[in-house]
């Protein structure tokens, strides 16, 4: 079981190192020489901050058209995804080794990892 | 400055950053912020979103490594997690509407208050077995691992509730401050629990990702993490990472343990100097 959470693990490093490097790459073949500010500036009076696509659809939207800032993105979604899913195979660790209390507490922080990577940005009171 | 320089530099910086926090169990932001901030000239709170983006990245690239050499302690890892997490969300909730400079300075003398009894352990390679009792019976906090000369190294965790009230506040630092405080992890485990540096290091290690994942939602949707700032220091810190771990899993608990009282003590200069107004 241990073995199976480390390829996981191993897959989704390897996997987002993929993604975020051809999104580098096209980036960086079509924009090597442009300045860097217009791509850093930040606007603390709206959200997003900045100029590039934070939501499921637009980044859904930018992968169709290989936008490689889109593609970064998704290879950072990828890289988020393994430490949840490293505590979601803990529980299945637990549960297999039989060991109820810690079923639970593991239980308690994949509800509470969720809860605030899918639940929080749409709170308004998170945003301030 | 032009965009490859940017990524260049960036890239090398982050391979820095991630050797060095796999071995000692933070972050990297530590590294990436000021080089972002300070040379770079990029707004703080990209680089707070960038800080997040190295914590995840040096938390998965080493957890590879360290899953598979059976160092981290996953019981105490997850047990201590329920403090963080709650903690972080707690955090990211309070953090829009409070100033962040009285914190920093409160979380810097913390830091530089907590060198002396590190120091005063400096030379420890192994703590004395500890009893296993009360709270840390019930749930067997307990473990043991390979050294590379072959010999089984065991342990016992001690005041489980004084490290978890450790990380509560621990999670509460990054949800506020947008960092890893794998600092005040490992010190919470190295202090209260008494287990092998290179166990508290590398547990540190699993924690700050969980807990750096934790808030990770709130800056993404916010605009935070910039993908031009992403990528190199996502590719970097990965690659820095796989090089740390295997350093890690060679060396002595002593020379862990030297190191990470450096960087305690720059985090809290660069702490103290952030509130300060730097």
């Amino acid at each position: 079981m241990s073995k199976i959470l480390g390829v996981v693990l191993r897959s989704g490093v390897v996997l987002s190192g993929i993604i975020i490097t051809l999104g580098t790459a096209l980036f960086i073949a079509n924009h090597s020489l442009d300045d860097t500010s217009s791509y850093l500036t930040y606007n603390p009076s709206v959200i997003p901050h900045g100029n590039f696509p934070v939501t499921l659809t637009s980044i859904a939207s930018g992968l169709a058209s290989l936008d490689p800032l889109s593609i970064i993105a998704l290879g950072f979604l990828v890289l988020l995804a393994t430490p949840v899913a490293r505590v979601a195979l803990s529980l299945f660790l637990f549960a297999a080794e039989r060991d109820r209390k810690f079923v639970y507490l593991t239980a308690t922080v994949l509800a509470i990892l969720l809860f605030s990577i899918l639940a929080t940005p749409l709170i308004p009171f998170f945003n301030g | 400055m032009i965009v490859l320089e940017f990524f260049l530099i960036l890239f090398v910086a982050s391979i820095a950053a991630g050797a060095l926090g796999s071995i000692v169990g933070i972050g990297g932001g530590l590294i990436v912020i000021p080089i972002l901030t300070l040379f770079l000239g990029v707004d703080i709170h990209y680089a707070i979103g960038a800080s997040i983006v190295s914590i995840i990245a040096t938390s998965s690239g080493a957890a590879a490594t360290y899953v598979k050499d059976r160092i981290t302690n996953l019981r105490i890892g997850m047990f201590l997690e329920t403090g963080t997490t709650i903690g972080a969300i707690i955090g990211a909730a309070i953090a829009a509407y409070l100033s962040a400079t009285i914190l920093e300075a409160i979380f810097g003398t913390i830091l530089i208050i907590s060198l002396v009894p590190l120091v005063r352990k400096i030379g420890e390679e192994f703590p004395p077995i500890q009893e296993l009792k009360g709270l840390a019976k019930k749930l067997s906090l307990r473990g043991d691992y390979i050294e590379r000369d072959g010999s089984k190294i065991e342990y016992n965790a001690t005041n489980p509730g004084k490290s978890l009230a450790g990380m509560l506040v621990a999670g509460l630092i990054s949800g506020l401050l947008g960092i890893g405080s794998g600092t005040f992890k490992v010190l919470s485990m190295d202090l209260a629990m008494k287990l092998p540096m290179k166990v508290s290091t590398t547990t540190s290690n699993f924690m700050i990702g969980v807990t750096a994942a934790a808030s990770a939602g709130i800056y993404f949707a916010r605009g935070d993490v910039d993908p031009l700032i992403t990528a190199p220091v996502a590719l970097g810190i990965l690659i820095g990472a796989s090089l740390g771990t295997q350093l890690l899993v060679k060396a002595k608990n002593t020379a862990v343990r030297k190191i990470f009282a450096l960087v305690l003590a720059a985090s809290a200069i660069e702490m103290i100097l952030r509130a300060l107004g730097f």
